[in-house]
């Protein structure tokens, strides 16, 4: 009986420890970033319904004011997000290779449905597949870093 | 004098004529007044019949917070602020079903928020 107990203990003990928010280490990096881009992320060959003008940009960056300056900054590059150091795994820039290597519709299916179990949420429904495209668009062109600002709701 | 009344006459009368004529031409029937209401997260009515080619003035109100409601195909967007009244002209030019959305984020329904429009010959 102690015996059975000591296993449970410990069995917890190590899922707690799994549970720690340091950053990960580069082989775990490189798994998950390959992990994504090959197995988890689908949508692989869905084209961008929208096309690439400087109003569907413009439409893009509007939506992603909405909903996702709060985690990725207005520049998409968590410039002035104050917990972007805070969170495993990372916020990741979305100007960075990683994310850039998706394609148009992998990071729509990114957008719909999050990707678990980051702290990055599904939108479907939230927004409309016409904003969440226009962000696909926008994101291809995001502005340099630091150029947007803070977001309004960390200058308070 | 008898010539100086005759040219008189034909003056007035060719007056009356081309402004009776200006009214004639310009006598349309108003457009036709849609109203939709707004509210989180759905439009009232969901779906909406217009004809080819008959104008129609577009009336959109909210009764909560902002709105918009956009086609992009059809190149309109119109957006109401909380509680109050838009208004916009609107001749639809192609037959189809087309989807519009909320245009103005309204929280976390507002994805889902459409309104479809049938426009029929």
């Amino acid at each position: 009986m102690r015996s059975l107990s000591l296993l449970i203990i410990s069995i917890l003990a190590i899922g707690l420890a799994g549970c720690k928010a340091t950053p990960p280490a580069k082989f775990e990096t490189k798994s998950v970033v390959f992990a994504k881009h090959h197995i988890f992320v689908g949508n692989r060959k869905q084209k961008n319904p929208l096309p690439d003008t400087v109003q569907t940009r413009a439409d893009g960056k509007e939506a992603f004011t909405h909903y996702c300056v709060a985690c990725h900054g207005m520049d998409g590059q968590n410039t002035g997000v104050p917990f972007v150091d805070h969170l495993s795994p990372p916020v990741p820039s979305l100007a960075s290779p990683d994310v850039q290597q998706y394609t148009d519709g992998q990071l729509k299916w990114v957008l719909d449905n999050g990707i678990w179990p980051s702290g990055m949420p599904g939108s479907k429904g939230t927004l409309s597949d016409d904003e969440l495209w226009s962000i696909v668009v926008f994101l291809r062109h995001l502005p340099p870093a630091g150029s947007q600002g803070t977001p309004d709701m960390y200058n308070h | 004098m008898k010539k100086k009344v005759t040219l008189l006459v034909m003056l007035v009368g060719i007056g009356l004529a081309t402004a009776f004529w200006g009214r004639m031409v310009g006598a349309q029937p108003a457009p036709r007044r849609v109203e939709v209401v707004s509210k989180r997260f759905a439009f009232d009515p969901g779906e909406l019949t217009l004809k080819k080619g008959q104008p129609v003035v577009l009336v959109l109100k909210s009764t909560d917070v902002a709105h918009g409601l956009r086609f992009r195909e059809l190149n309109l967007d119109v957006k109401v602020d909380k509680g109050g009244t838009a208004e916009v002209p609107f001749t639809p030019t192609k037959t189809g079903d087309f989807v519009g959305h909320c245009s103005v984020f309204c929280g976390s329904g507002h994805g889902a928020m459409t309104l479809t429009l049938h426009v029929v010959e």
